[in-house]
């Protein structure tokens, strides 16, 4: 039964579709997929040790950095401890594989292990707020790398961990460095796609409410502090796991890692590849490893200014990061070549905006808090 | 027969101000309660009171008889209340299908995990949830703006996308908070109309904060009459509309 006067013409559009895309732009995107994969594939069977070894640690990284995105891109709770993380699981990775540990047994604790931490964290941390919640977790690094030099019974102190471990197996005909790449590419690609069904479902949706507006959140059943402590947890599953990735590739866990240097630079490069965005975790993966090394052929101490003037740049002209850049610019050509904008959709009444549009003004306030029903404000403090 | 919604003695302070002074309510299953007063009667705040983002200073609320004063706001829509806001709370970049999977939330099962791994009963939760989304998008005229980002809709149309929002979460008890601010004259009508049937087909109890009196007129089962965060008076809409207290809070006492 139709009950608003504006009969639907055709089936109701129940597809998959999370974000408007034209026909042409989901075949672009399939191409896209595949060409990446098969040269994903190939390029360590050309590429020298060096770049293998320098793309494995853009994957570590790129894991390290989604993990973030799902807290403070997904969810927007901003982090600044994600060092400490992917430092604690490459302790931990280095720990299992010195103990002779099977590898599955030392992934699983690399990653377990900072996500307890970060539950354990997450659970009081998360009642703070944007700048507070920030400024608890620059704590984790600060206290890392102090504490990873004092207990060098276990991290090896200053000098940190060598490992030598990860070798391709004899009879595979890869190098040591390909089949490092092999083998933290697949993991990275498992940890991406369990990343995204995680963000475009029930839990996704979750996150983004969380973000965006709390009161709204909880009348739909959300708790908020449920799903940032959620948020966090995740991350530092992540985290960790990357630095399992990390010590594959590296064969070293050392202080340098849990730096907050580290983390804040990947927040940067996060917010230039694009927050809430799974492409735009791997372009900041590319942009934390490769900033410094172009940066150095330059001057060693240019790095920050590159890292600076990218922001910048984002900040200003694409708000969305590289990849909210590309993928609109990708959008306005197939727009141009295909005649129509595919977000648009003229086959029924109600694009075309009925006369109300002109005589809202107050559309430009709705993501503000509901009534000012701010959770800072009113007599309950939100959620126990 | 326990009420749908029954609040007692309800009073609610911030501060030294007293928002809500003993305000008491009862909503009887499959009935429409408007809820009017000038701006600053309370009515809002009494909202938000029942969907638990308030607490408030004294007083019970309780929906099907069961006391809700200190569950947290987010445990409100497993008692099947739903609610929407004064001022549409859409998130704009997201399409309009999207905000309103948001209400399928408490609909759907299981974690994170298995969310990652995309166990069978995610997936299918997720067909029925989109299913039952297009149907609400298409009911509420909404079908052909699905996949559009909300931000680019018309005001009418958000506080559409929040009515199916509040909708795909299957209340029983629905509030919605001035659904016709802002709409010009032709909208309201359409807008009386979609509230009658989706009120028939879903069951739905109805409490109504509306400035609109065509409107509270033509829907309403009851009026309550919020005065500076008293009940004035409760009656039919025609009753409230011609008692000179009311009219005197409208309007003024000269003009009574």
């Amino acid at each position: 039964m139709t009950t608003t006067g504006t009969p639907s013409p055709g089936a109701t559009r129940v597809g998959p579709a999370r974000r408007p895309a034209s026909a042409p732009l989901r075949v672009l995107t399939v191409v896209a997929l595949v060409a990446g994969v098969i040269a994903i594939a190939l390029i360590p069977l050309s590429a020298t040790p060096y770049t293998n070894y320098q793309l494995s640690v853009v994957a570590a990284f790129a894991v390290a950095i989604l993990g973030l995105n799902i807290v403070s891109g997904y969810a927007g709770q901003i982090s600044l401890g994600q060092s400490a993380f992917m430092g604690l699981g490459a302790y931990a990775a280095a720990f299992g594989v010195t103990h002779g540990w099977p590898v599955v047994a030392s992934f699983l604790l690399a990653a377990l292990l900072p996500a307890v931490v970060g539950l354990v964290v997450a659970i009081p941390a998360v009642r703070l707020r944007g700048n507070a919640l920030a400024t608890v977790t620059i704590i984790l690094p600060i206290l890392a790398v102090p504490l990873a030099k004092r207990f060098s019974d276990i991290t090896g102190g200053s000098e940190g961990l060598n490992v030598d471990w990860m070798h391709a197996p004899a009879g595979v005909g890869l190098d040591d460095d390909q089949w490092r790449y092999y083998v933290v590419v697949a993991i990275a690609a498992v940890l991406f796609l369990l990343g995204r069904n995680i963000v475009v479902g029930r839990i996704g949706r979750a996150f983004a409410v969380v973000r965006t507006n709390e009161a709204v959140a909880s009348a739909m059943g959300i708790s908020a502090h449920r799903y940032k402590v959620l948020a966090f947890t995740i991350a530092s599953f992540y985290g960790g796991a990357a630095g399992f990735l990390y010590v594959a590739v590296v064969q070293f866990a050392s202080p340098d890692l849990p730096n907050f240097l580290v983390a804040i630079n990947m927040l940067a490069a996060l917010v230039i590849g694009g927050f809430a965005s799974l492409w735009g975790s791997v372009v900041a993966g590319f942009f934390y490893v490769y900033v410094p090394v172009f940066a150095g052929a330059v001057d060693p101490s240019r790095t920050n200014i590159f890292y600076g003037a990218a922001l910048l740049l984002v900040l200003f002209i694409v708000p969305g990061g590289v990849s909210g850049g590309v993928s609109r610019l990708v959008r306005l050509l197939v727009g141009r070549l295909f005649g129509r904008r595919p977000p648009a959709r003229d086959d029924d009444a109600l694009t075309d905006p009925q006369p109300i549009t002109s005589t809202q003004q107050d559309t430009a306030v709705p993501d503000a808090s509901p009534d000012g029903l701010r959770s800072s404000v009113g007599p309950r403090k939100e959620v126990p | 027969m326990t009420s749908r919604l029954s609040v007692r003695d309800l009073s609610l302070h911030f501060g030294g101000i007293q928002v809500l002074d003993s305000v008491g309510l009862a909503v009887e299953p499959d009935t429409i309660v408007g809820l009017v007063g000038p701006n600053g009667a309370g009515k809002t705040s009494l909202f938000n009171c029942i969907s638990g983002h308030y607490r408030p200073t004294s007083g019970s609320i309780l929906v099907d008889g069961v006391p809700t004063l200190h569950r947290p706001p987010h445990r409100m829509a497993e008692l099947g209340l739903s609610r929407t806001f004064q001022h549409p709370a859409l998130q704009l970049d997201a399409s309009v299908l999207d905000n309103v999977l948001i209400g399928a939330h408490t609909r759907l099962r299981g974690g994170a995990l298995s969310w990652a791994l995309r166990l069978p009963f995610t997936i299918s939760g997720e067909r029925r949830a989109r299913q039952r989304a297009g149907e609400l998008l298409d009911h509420l005229g909404l079908a052909g703006v699905a996949d559009r980002p909300a931000g680019s809709l018309a005001h009418g149309l958000h506080k559409r996308v929040e009515l199916a929002r509040a909708l795909l979460s299957e209340p029983r008890l629905l509030l919605l908070d001035e659904p016709a601010g802002g709409l010009p004259h032709a909208e309201v009508e359409q807008l009386i109309e979609t509230i009658r049937a989706i009120r028939t087909e879903f069951g739905l109890t109805i409490v109504i904060v509306e400035h609109h009196m065509g409107l509270i007129s033509a829907l309403t089962d009851r009026v309550v009459v919020l005065v500076q965060g008293r009940k004035l008076l409760e009656g039919t809409a025609l009753e409230a509309q011609r008692h000179p207290l009311v009219v005197e809070a409208y309007l003024g006492r000269t003009a009574a």
